[in-house]
């Protein structure tokens, strides 16, 4: 069976303004079912790793596999497609759209993928209530608490039953209960639902959560534990 | 559609949040639809209003006793390719007037929903009370010459079919009658250049002022053709020929096609007018660059709205892109908030141009103290105009700023975020 995620060699090097390395021949896998942390200080290339797995970012030399599809040759529509199909971001800031209802912002995802208006909702409803807010749907995202937020940003992320789920500090932004909250449920994706979850984090409750942690220094994978 | 209308939720969303941009600039768009309206229904109705002056007030076709060229010399048929130049030629005395006219009359009577009459036109002088005056007498068949074009309405004292009854009559302007001293029912003493004279009496005199179309000029009247005939000393000739068409467009195309076949000059309402008619084009581009600008100045606010929803969107517009919207999804979004302040400011502006254009029509307005009711163009034309106007003027308005947004490298807004 093919891994979920493989990276193979893979930099990432700005040129503009100047030349700035990001990454140097990382290379990376993610099974099915394993909830992976990536950590290290601030600007190691965490965040700039995850953009390429999210396909947001391509790579300079190397290649991203996602569910065993070879992502380098695709174009951008392509990869755009994937990504909706396949892949869910949870962000440090829960970055809903702060005009749409919680039900709206989940639904928006589905809806995008060609699913209509009242099943797109229907089935927000359920991830919402399977995380806890059922009843904050009608809610927009500046009446809700940090936590709720986070948990509509997760359910978003979840509406399309992507294979990957990929968090940029996803509990960065909470306070000890809501992010020991957030961590149950990226193992509960993880090890019930059998996905796929990769976190960049400094948070060391998530780092400690996770079934492998990836440590990243100056671009580079330093080592694995 | 689903995507579609996923999209135009944003976009939607996205002007109702920001409703003080979006009233601003949907006003601005239905002032300059508004305006837009109201002046070209102005400019419009009053060129209509003239282009129906102009077919109304003359027949369609005239057709005269002249050729548009000179006549072919019998020695260039006679050595067709040999005879290269002729000179010396002597032009022979032409007898005026319109050869096998009753044909050319009945082959313009033969096309569909035509109406043909004959005239002889000629000078002639007019005496009276020992005052002379030039003019150009146009002897013409009343009843025919009524249906052709609209002299009737302009008649003062009596009918165009009262020269019927009066083989002696004349009908005169007044501007003319006054210069003479003559009043209706005086009799004239008109002298043409055979040698003719003629005691003619005033049935109706033409008001200039109640003319609706074109004054032929002070020096014109109106007699009996067989009177004319006599005047002029030719029995049974005519030398022009007055068509009014059903289709007064098509008098062009009908114009040469006869004059292909009969060789004489027909003259088409659209000839006699050609300068005029240019100016009227000259007036419309005029008229229209007018108003694009006006619509122009109005898509500036939707081109700011959508420049300011953009740069207010950026982490939103991330967001979309990592979620799974394409560039293209992202740059509809921004056209559409474009479009639907576009289309609601041109349904606004059909609401005020509207009422403008009843204002206008409803406003007092009088010259020389007589009442003037504007021509006004309120047809669904100019309506069709404005509203395509306003939509490309916002579409181009909010392609800028969505291309722009479409642009947007989500992996930098993100990292600036995190």
């Amino acid at each position: 069976m093919t891994a979920l995620l493989a990276v193979r060699q893979v930099s990432r090097t700005l040129v503009d303004p100047e030349p700035v390395s990001l990454l140097r021949d990382v290379s990376l896998v993610v099974e099915r079912g394993e909830f992976v942390a990536i950590v290290g200080p601030s600007g190691c290339g965490k965040s700039s790793l995850l953009y390429l797995l999210g396909l947001l970012d391509r790579p300079t030399t190397g290649s991203v596999t996602i569910d065993g599809e070879a992502t380098d040759d695709l174009s951008e529509a392509q990869r755009t497609h994937l990504r909706l199909a396949r892949i869910g971001f949870v962000f440090q800031f829960h970055f809903l759209l702060p005009e749409l209802t919680a039900l709206g912002n989940v639904a928006l995802p589905m809806r995008r993928a060609g699913v209509g208006r009242a099943q797109a909702e229907a089935r927000a409803g359920e991830l919402l209530a399977k995380l806890g807010i059922a009843g904050e749907g009608w809610k927009r995202p500046d009446r809700m608490s940090g936590g709720q937020r986070q948990r509509v940003a997760i359910a978003r992320a979840l509406a399309n039953d992507p294979v990957l789920i990929l968090g940029d500090e996803p509990t960065g932004n909470l306070d000890s209960v809501n992010s020991t909250r957030v961590v149950e449920e990226f193992r509960r994706l993880a090890h019930e639902e059998g996905r796929g979850v990769v976190c960049v984090t400094h948070d060391r409750e998530v780092a400690d959560a996770a079934d492998r942690r990836i440590h990243m220094l100056d671009g580079r994978i330093e080592r694995e534990d | 559609m689903g995507g579609l209308l996923t999209l135009a939720d944003i976009a939607l969303a996205h002007l109702i949040v920001r409703v003080r941009q979006t009233i601003v600039a949907t006003l601005g768009v239905a002032v300059g639809v508004g305006f837009f309206l109201a002046v070209s229904g102005m400019m419009v109705g009053s060129e209509n209003d003239f282009v129906r002056t102009l077919i109304d007030s003359a027949p369609h076709i005239i057709v005269r006793d002249e050729q548009r060229t000179g006549a072919r010399q019998p020695a260039l048929d006679a050595w067709p390719g040999g005879a290269v130049e002729v000179r010396g030629i002597k032009p022979e005395e032409e007898v005026r007037g319109l050869k096998d006219w009753p044909a050319m009359l009945a082959d313009a009577r033969a096309l569909p929903g035509a109406i043909a009459a004959p005239s002889l036109s000629g000078a002639v002088t007019v005496r009276f009370a020992g005052r002379t005056e030039p003019v150009a007498l146009n002897g013409i068949d009343p009843r025919l010459e009524g249906k052709l074009a609209k002299i009737e309405v302009s008649l003062v004292g009596g009918r165009l079919a009262d020269l019927e009854a009066r083989p002696d009559g004349i009908i005169v302007t007044r501007p003319l009658a006054d210069r003479v001293g003559a009043k209706l029912g005086d009799t004239l003493l008109v002298a043409s250049s055979a040698g003719v004279t003629q005691r003619m009496r005033i049935l109706a005199l033409v008001e200039p002022d109640a003319i609706a179309g074109f004054y032929a000029g002070d020096n014109t009247a109106y007699g009996l053709l067989r009177t004319a005939q006599v005047l002029f000393a030719r029995p049974n000739v005519v030398n022009q020929l007055h068509v009014k068409l059903a289709d007064p467009d098509a008098a062009d195309a009908t114009a040469a096609r006869l004059e292909g076949r009969w060789g004489y000059k027909w003259e088409s309402w659209q000839e006699r007018s050609r300068d005029l008619l240019n100016l009227l084009v000259a007036r419309k581009v005029v008229l229209y660059a007018v108003m694009s600008a006006i619509l122009l100045v109005a898509s500036f606010g939707i081109y700011t709205g959508v420049s300011s929803s953009v740069a207010d969107k950026r982490r939103d517009i991330a967001i979309l892109r990592a979620m799974g919207f394409t560039e293209q999804d992202v740059q509809s979004i921004f056209l559409i908030e474009g479009m639907v302040v576009g289309a609601i400011g041109a349904m606004a502006g059909f609401a005020l141009g509207t009422a403008l254009l009843e204002a206008i029509a409803r406003a007092p307005l009088t010259v020389q103290g007589k009442p003037l009711v504007l021509p006004l163009d309120r047809s669904a034309q100019q309506y069709m105009i404005a509203g395509a106007a306003c939509m490309g003027a916002a579409l181009v308005a909010a392609w800028l700023p969505a291309r722009r947004a479409a642009l947007v490298d989500p992996v930098d807004i993100l990292r600036g975020a995190a």
